[in-house]
C-alpha cells in the first residue's frame, strides 16, 4: 500500500480535478475543496437540511421560546402573486426558510454531520432573501438578517474538545435602518438546565443580543427593485477544524478579513463528539414573514 | 431514485384558541398531502371544527373543501387527506368562546 504522502495530490491531478468540477454544469460554479462532503441540490429534496428543534425534557413547554418559534424549511419555487414561479438557478426549486409574521421571529435550518479528520472545511451556497410580498412597496428594510453557523466539537480523544459555534449574519435592517453589514457573535446566552434529570441543558445562542459588526463588513448586496424580483447571491466560508479558526468569507465579489473574528466557544459536551453541523437562518425586522432561499449548497473538506 | 416524501412540522405545542391557522407550508412538488392534528394537552371545551385551506400565493386563502373536527382528548388524532391543491397549505380552525387545543400539526407530503 503507498504511503499517505504518496497519494498527495500533485499539480497534475490537482488540474484534472478542477479541470473535471470546471466541465460539470452542477459543480462548476463552486469552488469546493478536494473532498466533497455534500452537495445539495433542492430538485433532489430537502438533502438533510431540517428542522432546528429545541432541546426539551418531559414536557415540550420546557423547549426555550427561540426555538419553539422553528418549523420545517420547505422547497419553493418561489411562487409570487404578481409574476409566478421565480424559479432556481438551474432547477425549479429551492430551500425556504420562511419566519413566522412576526417583528423579531427566526427560523433555523440545520445539516447534521460528523468529521472524519479535523482539517479545512469549506462551505458554499448560493441564496437570496426577501419578505412576504404583502404590500407594493419596495420594503427592503423588512428582512431583519440572514445568516449561517456551524455547531462543532472536538473528538473525544482530543486534548482540546471545545464545543466552537461560529455565527455570523448579513444584518439587513435592524429597527428600520437599512445597515447592510456582516455580523459575527462572539458570546452564547446562559446556559439553563433543562427538565430534572440532569442530562439535558439548552441555550439560544441565536437570541439578538450580542451581535457585533466584523471590521469592513459593510456590502451592498442585489436586492432588486421589488419585493418579488430575486437574484442569487454566492457565499463561501472557510474554517479550519483543526485549529477551531475561521479562515475566510467571501460573498460575491468581496472577501472580508476574519482576523478578528471569534466563535462562541462554552465547554464540550458529553454526547456531541466531532460534531459538524450546519445551520441557515432567517430574521425579520417586521411584522411581515421573511424568507431565506438557498438554490443549492455544496460543503468541501481537505482530507 | 425513490421518489420524494417529507414529514414537515407546521405547528408544535401551539396554544390554539379563537381563529387559529398553521403556517403556510409550499407543497408543489407533492402528490398527495395528509394533515395530522394531535393534542398534545387535554383540550378544553367543545372541539373546533377545522378546515384545509389553499393559496394562490400564500398570503390569500380560500377553504379547499374538506373539514374535520380538532380531538377531544389528550392525544387524540385528527386527519385530512388531500390529492389536488396546487402549492399553497395550511389548516384553519374556529373555537367557541373559552375552548382551546394546543396541537402538534404534521404534514406528510409525498411526490
Amino acid at each position: 500500500m503507498k504511503s499517505q504522502e504518496s497519494l498527495q495530490p500533485d499539480s497534475l491531478t490537482e488540474a484534472m480535478r478542477l479541470a473535471l468540477l470546471r466541465a460539470d454544469p452542477a459543480l462548476s460554479r463552486f469552488d469546493p475543496l478536494p473532498r466533497i462532503l455534500s452537495f445539495d441540490n433542492f430538485a433532489r429534496g430537502h438533502c438533510g437540511w431540517s428542522q432546528l428543534v429545541g432541546n426539551y425534557e418531559d414536557d415540550l413547554d420546557t423547549m426555550l421560546p427561540g426555538y419553539a418559534q422553528h418549523t420545517s424549511a420547505m422547497l419553493s419555487t418561489l411562487g409570487h402573486w404578481d409574476a409566478g414561479s421565480h424559479g432556481g438557478m438551474d432547477s425549479s426549486y429551492a430551500l425556504k426558510i420562511a419566519t413566522r409574521p412576526v417583528a423579531g421571529a427566526r427560523n433555523v435550518a440545520i445539516k447534521r454531520h460528523t468529521f472524519r479528520k479535523r482539517g479545512p472545511i469549506r462551505f458554499e451556497m448560493y441564496f437570496t432573501f426577501k419578505p412576504e410580498a404583502t404590500e407594493l412597496r419596495l420594503s427592503e428594510t423588512d428582512v431583519r438578517s440572514i445568516g449561517f453557523l456551524f455547531d462543532l466539537q472536538g473528538g473525544d480523544g482530543d486534548a482540546s474538545g471545545d464545543r466552537v459555534m461560529p455565527h455570523l449574519r448579513f444584518l439587513n435592517a435592524l429597527d428600520g435602518q437599512h445597515l447592510q453589514k456582516w455580523q459575527y457573535k462572539p458570546e452564547t446566552e446562559r446556559i439553563i438546565p433543562i427538565g430534572t434529570d440532569n442530562k439535558t441543558i439548552s441555550h439560544y445562542h441565536l437570541a439578538p443580543e450580542g451581535w457585533l459588526d466584523l471590521p469592513g463588513g459593510a456590502q451592498r448586496l442585489c436586492y432588486n427593485e421589488i419585493p418579488t424580483k430575486v437574484n442569487w447571491t454566492y457565499l463561501c466560508f472557510d474554517f479550519d477544524l483543526e485549529s477551531m479558526t475561521a479562515l475566510g468569507l467571501r460573498c460575491n465579489d468581496r472577501s472580508f478579513d476574519l482576523s478578528g473574528f471569534e466563535s462562541i466557544r462554552i465547554p464540550a459536551m458529553k454526547n456531541l463528539w466531532c460534531m459538524l453541523n450546519f445551520c441557515l437562518f432567517a430574521e425579520t425586522d417586521v411584522a411581515k414573514r421573511a424568507f431565506l432561499y438557498v438554490d443549492s449548497i455544496c460543503i468541501s473538506g481537505d482530507f | 431514485m425513490l421518489p420524494e416524501n417529507i414529514t414537515a412540522i407546521v405547528s408544535r405545542n401551539e396554544r390554539w384558541c379563537g381563529e387559529a391557522a398553521s403556517e403556510p407550508y409550499e407543497a408543489g412538488w407533492a402528490r398527495e398531502a395528509i394533515f395530522f392534528v394531535r393534542a398534545l394537552k387535554q383540550p378544553v371545551g367543545p372541539p373546533a371544527k377545522a378546515w384545509v385551506e389553499i393559496s394562490p400565493d400564500g398570503m390569500h386563502w380560500l377553504r379547499e373543501g374538506t373539514e374535520f373536527e380538532l380531538p377531544g382528548e389528550r392525544d387524540g388524532l385528527a386527519a385530512a387527506r388531500l390529492t389536488r391543491f396546487g402549492n399553497w397549505l395550511r389548516i384553519a380552525a374556529r373555537f367557541e368562546n373559552g375552548a382551546e387545543c394546543t396541537v402538534l400539526v404534521t404534514l406528510h407530503l409525498k411526490a
